[in-house]
């Protein structure tokens, strides 16, 4: 599949997640798939992390209309309904096809896969292996995977979307050695996943940088809702190193509670009817109100207690937990855990139709980097389900494309001699990578956190556009890719932030301390906020 | 912030020089892992190069030898002075090994016609196994791994696990057995590698192997055995006159009784090493411990165990659990009967001891020092089957010069010696080197099994430690005895 130094294939996939790896089985079908990535395939991004579980109805006490008016909640109106309804009815049969393959989901009482209560939904629908549910997922994916003819290239990461006659023709990769290398394809299929990372406390992987956003982005790609960042109410504060690291939201479906410094079981006064079982905007507001007022620990959290559980409900359903909370020498059995919120996932993404197309032709985008599945605000276990679900929709809808010339054309070859350029500028740049990431984490977290306001996220703009601005340094060619990677981030923090300014209104996640529009979300005016080479702006549904 | 030097082993692969350590100090926040160590040492030298994706233990991606044992980078604590360096497998760059390929061999579940979740007791037998992260630890400490074509322990981890699974089609039973199923030593290396504590031996080889033996496939000589412990309640030919018909079933020490155990020979002592059975009884008895021998105790049933073939079992552990019965301390010598007892047998009604454990709980009469220097060889059924090894170390330096060599299975249990006679000799071999390396006189254990596989691969003397304390004893008597005798002139 190599010519002429570029390798060639029907279908590209960028992204070894659930999104990417589901993409690429089901690509399979139809050609011959290259799957990129930029980690061990199966290692990389958040899915492997996954804690606490997958969405979908499988019991006759539940519907998916059920699970659509949830998400629809949850994500304050401001989802695409075509795409939740593709998501609920269709994540039953992804989670089936996962056991069918394999995963070793937990046994409900009576059989079948057990589900536990999340937040913000009305019936008990999260399905999970433990709080391992997303490496089981992975692990499950990667077998299917290995039975397929896909050719997997593990530690190559795209850099850049090729462009032919505005049609996406494949990527740009840097492998390990920082080596250039050529993928063409008829389509391509985007699932890089999210980039919580652009923040100084957060809950991804090293991988979650966002490369997805600014890959298509400067493909040309609209991206939608990009202010929409889901702060996860409970991420760990201690050790210093390991903040920001989740705790999952099955704690609070085990039934942990949420206490202040006083002692007070807070959420009666931010939801009494959920309590701790509201959605993720709700609790973390809850929780970082109850820190700026004072009633916070001295490390400024607040407490999470499963103590009042049996012992062997929290080995059996939280042995993550468990292992790393005593990794750092606190049994949660004994003791409540310390939490405050952390930058969790991006719910703005590439702009896609239910077939998962990008307004590029030829690319195809799924799982946390595309955007309108869950609106305003996420419910926990959707984003699993969104992978299995819009992974395979992609991977079809890329494997349907007809077959074209893949040939490395005059048009991408200046891309290519561009992207060279950049490297040489790198290889001579001044400012090592991590110096610009820290500062870039420290200034979102400050302008473009939980709350924000005009000014903040204007100075925030500002700061993230002066780091742009710094010439990159690369040591040896091993470190083109933190270069691009770092030069991502910032991109993506960009997109955060002036989506942030479009959105004059409190709406899910995005919570504005001068709103300019108060009505409430089911009756608000404005629609996706969108940006794209082109154009950035709001859309206004009614008037 | 702590400041703080670690060392980090650097490779350059087109550079033709081998890895070579590079001290680093760096500044760390209270709490941090290696991994964050790591990140410090980048952000001064970016060409550093290491494997890490979700700093959570959830991942795989970061394993490292952090002062020769593996653990996730992400997950163990650093210290100062620590000393990192690569999984011991083919090294890419620096930190980064070749895992791919290793991963590549674990075994992916081939869909067949049962497409439903099993029930809960189905999922609970494999649910221990699922928590691997495919770091690869457990197969860069495997000897078997090392020496064979074996496909390692993870992957007989996953082959197990499928195997249980009724959605899986395939044969793993089969395949586990072509995969180097008996190549498996038993020596727990891969166990105490694991950032899950998963029990590979145990819960997966040990249960495949049980699943081979159902299906016929046991090793011959495997069988053999079986059928000597039917026959003679011993896994071994008598080549000499047995320990039992050599002692009295009670031993009295020589002075005043500090102590009593009831002594679980074990077949190895008493059918092969029956001096040195001997000699460890004279060092418990000048020490005042009386030995109790009941004699209806049989073999412990690790020969049966390891190599899968349970159907004996439950009657030599009735024997053994009845014989043992009125005494409070039953002692073990041979490192494999004593994990058996320990780990194997379910609530006993007595307190099982190594040898090694009494003499350091009674205390030893000071033995005389004896200008040798030598080498220790730990054997896994001690280390990582006991969590034994300070206590023989401390009696060595009593007598001898120690030099250390690292820790590693000689090769003769889990059936290998019999069963796959090139790996156990392959291994031996590798400690050959490992003891030459040492310098040492003599190479000193606690296990009859490696005694007498590691002497087939050395030309120092292999000895026990109680035999090595007897001679010490013997020549303060005889020093003592040279000082009363007064000297002729
Ligand atoms: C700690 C944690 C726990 C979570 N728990 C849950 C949960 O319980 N339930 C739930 O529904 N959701 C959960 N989520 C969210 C959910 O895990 C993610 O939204 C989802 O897994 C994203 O899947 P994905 O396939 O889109 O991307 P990811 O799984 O993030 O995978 C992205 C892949 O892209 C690769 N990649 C990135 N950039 C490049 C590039 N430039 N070139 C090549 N490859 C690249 C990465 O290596 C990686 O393989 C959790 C998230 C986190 C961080
Ligand atoms: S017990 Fe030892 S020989 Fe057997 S798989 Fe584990 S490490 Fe390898
Ligand atoms: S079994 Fe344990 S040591 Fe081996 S690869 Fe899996 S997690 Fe790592
Ligand atoms: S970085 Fe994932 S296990 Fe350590």
């Amino acid at each position: 599949m190599v010519e002429n130094g570029a390798t060639s294939s029907h279908v590209l996939v960028i992204g070894s997640g659930g999104a990417g790896v589901r993409a690429a089985i089901e690509a399979a079908e139809h050609g011959s798939v290259v799957l990129l990535s930029k980690t061990i395939a199966g290692k990389g991004g958040c899915t492997p992390m996954a804690e606490g579980g997958y969405n979908a109805v499988l019991r006759e006490e539940d519907d998916p209309s059920l699970h659509a008016a949830d998400t629809l909640k949850g994500g304050a109106y401001l989802n695409d309904p075509a795409l939740v309804e593709a998501l609920v009815h269709e994540a039953p049969d992804r989670v089936r096809e996962l056991v069918a393959w394999g995963a070793v989901f937990d046994v409900a009482p009576g059989g079948g896969v057990a589900q536990r209560p999340f937040g913000g939904q009305q019936r008990p629908r999260t399905c999970y292996a433990g709080d391992r549910t997303g490496h089981e997922m992975m692990v499950t994916l990667m077998d299917r995977l290995a039975a397929t003819d896909v050719r997997v290239v593990h530690e190559c990461a795209a850099v850049e979307l090729l462009l032919d006659e505005g049609r996406c023709a494949g990527a740009a990769a840097l492998n390990r050695d920082g080596e250039l290398g050529v993928f063409l394809a008829d389509a391509v299929v985007l699932a890089t996943g999210g980039g919580t990372q652009v923040y100084d406390i957060s809950t991804n992987s090293a991988s979650g940088t966002g490369d997805g956003y600014a890959l298509g982005y400067r493909a040309g790609a609209e991206l939608i809702d990009m202010e929409m960042v889901q702060f996860h109410p409970t991420g760990a504060i201690q050790p210093y190193d390991a903040r920001g690291r989740l705790v999952t939201e099955a704690v609070r479906g085990e039934g942990g509670r949420l206490l202040n410094s006083l002692g007070e079981r807070f959420m009666s006064r931010y939801d009494p009817e959920r309590m701790e079982l509201s959605t993720r905007d709700v609790v973390a507001r809850a929780i970082a109100t109850e820190i700026l007022e004072g009633r916070g620990t001295e490390r400024g959290g607040v407490w999470l207690d499963v103590t009042h559980l049996p012992p062997e409900q929290v080995e059996e359903r939280l042995p993550i937990m468990l292992e790393q909370f005593l990794a750092y020498g606190v049994d949660i059995r004994k003791e409540p855990m310390e939490v405050a919120p952390t930058a969790h996932h991006i719910m703005g993404g590439l702009r896609i139709t239910p077939g998962c197309a990008t307004t590029v032709p030829g690319l195809f985008a799924a799982g946390e980097c595309s955007g309108g599945v869950h609106g305003a605000n996420r419910l926990g276990g959707n984003a699993l389900a969104e992978t299995q679900v819009f992974g395979r929709r992609a991977g079809r809808s890329a494997g349907l494309e007809p077959e074209r010339r893949r040939e490395v054309t005059p048009a991408i070859d200046r891309q290519l001699g561009a992207l060279r350029r950049r490297f040489d500028d790198y290889l001579d740049g001044e400012v090592p990578p991590h110096s610009v990431v820290k500062r870039l984490k420290l200034t979102m977290w400050e302008g473009a956190g939980i709350f924000r306001d005009h000014e903040g996220l204007a100075r925030a703009l500002a700061g993230v556009e002066a780091l742009r601005n710094e010439r990159l340094r690369a040591t040896t060619r091993r470190n083109l890719l933190e270069c691009c990677t770092a030069e991502n981030q910032c991109l993506l923090a960009s997109l955060i932030c002036r989506a942030g300014l479009l959105r004059p209104e409190c709406r899910g996640a995005h919570t504005r301390r001068d709103p300019t529009c108060e009505l409430p979300p089911d009756r608000s005016p404005y629609g996706h906020t969108f940006l794209s080479l082109a154009s950035e702006g709001i859309e206004e549904v009614r008037t | 912030m702590t400041r703080m030097t670690v060392q980090v082993s650097r490779f350059e692969p087109d550079a033709g020089v081998s890895a070579r350590l590079v001290p680093y100090e760096v500044e760390v926040h209270e709490g941090a892992r290696v991994l964050h160590a790591l990140y410090a040492i980048h952000e001064q030298d970016p060409t550093l190069a290491y494997r890490y994706c979700c700093g959570s233990g959830q991942c795989g991606s970061c394993a490292v030898r952090v002062n020769g044992k593996p653990g996730l980078a992400c997950m163990t604590p650093v210290v100062d002075g620590d000393v990192i360096e690569p999984l011991d497998l083919p090294v890419v760059r620096d930190l980064v090994v070749d895992l791919v390929p290793r991963i590549e061999r674990i075994a992916a579940l081939i869909p067949g016609d049962r497409a439903e979740l099993p029930d809960r007791e189905t999922v609970d037998a494999m649910k221990d196994r699922c928590d691997c992260v495919e770091c690869g630890s457990c197969i860069s400490v495997c000897p078997a791994v090392a020496v064979s074509d074996f496909a390692g322990p993870t992957a007989m981890r996953q082959l197990e696990r499928l195997q249980v699974d009724p959605r899986d089609a395939e044969d793993r039973v089969v395949q586990a057995r072509d995969d180097g199923l008996f190549n498996c030593t038993s020596c727990h290396a891969c166990y105490e590698a694991c950032p899950k504590d998963i029990r590979i031996m145990g819960k997966a080889i040990e249960r495949l192997r049980a699943e081979a033996n159902r299906r016929g496939f046991t090793l011959p000589r495997h069988l053999e055995v079986s059928d000597l412990v039917r026959t003679t309640g011993r896994s071994v030919v008598r080549t000499e006159t047995p320990l039992f018909e050599r002692i009295d079933p009670v031993i009295e020490p020589y002075g005043p009784v500090r102590g009593e155990v009831a002594f679980f020979v074990g077949c190895m002592y008493s059918m092969r090493l029956p001096q040195t059975a001997l000699d460890a009884i004279e060092v418990l008895r000048r020490n005042g411990i009386r030995v109790v021998v009941p004699m209806e105790q049989v073999c412990c049933g690790s020969p049966l165990i390891r190599t899968g073939q349970l159907d004996q079992l439950p009657r030599v552990m009735t024997i053994n659990r009845k014989a043992f019965a009125p005494y409070p301390v039953v002692m073990t010598m041979c490192a494999g009967c004593g994990a058996t007892l320990k780990n194997d047998y379910e609530d006993l009604p007595f307190r099982v001891m190594d040898i090694n454990e009494v003499l350091t709980e009674f205390g030893i009469e000071p033995p005389a020092h004896l200008s040798v220097t030598v080498t220790y060889h730990d054997p896994c059924h001690l280390l990582r089957g006991q969590g034994i090894s300070e206590q023989p170390r401390a009696f060595i330096r009593q007598v001898a010069d120690l030099v250390e060599m690292p820790a590693r299975c000689c090769g003769s249990g889990g059936g290998v010696k019999s069963g796959k006679p090139e790996v156990a000799a392959a291994l031996g071999e590798l400690r050959r080197e490992a003891i030459a390396a040492t310098g040492a006189e003599q190479v000193v254990t606690s296990c009859p099994f490696c005694e007498f596989h590691i002497a087939g691969h050395t030309d120092l003397p292999v000895r026990n430690i109680t035999s090595l304390l007897l001679e010490a004893y013997r020549k303060k008597d005889e020093k003592e005895a040279a000082a009363s005798t007064p000297p002729s002139n």
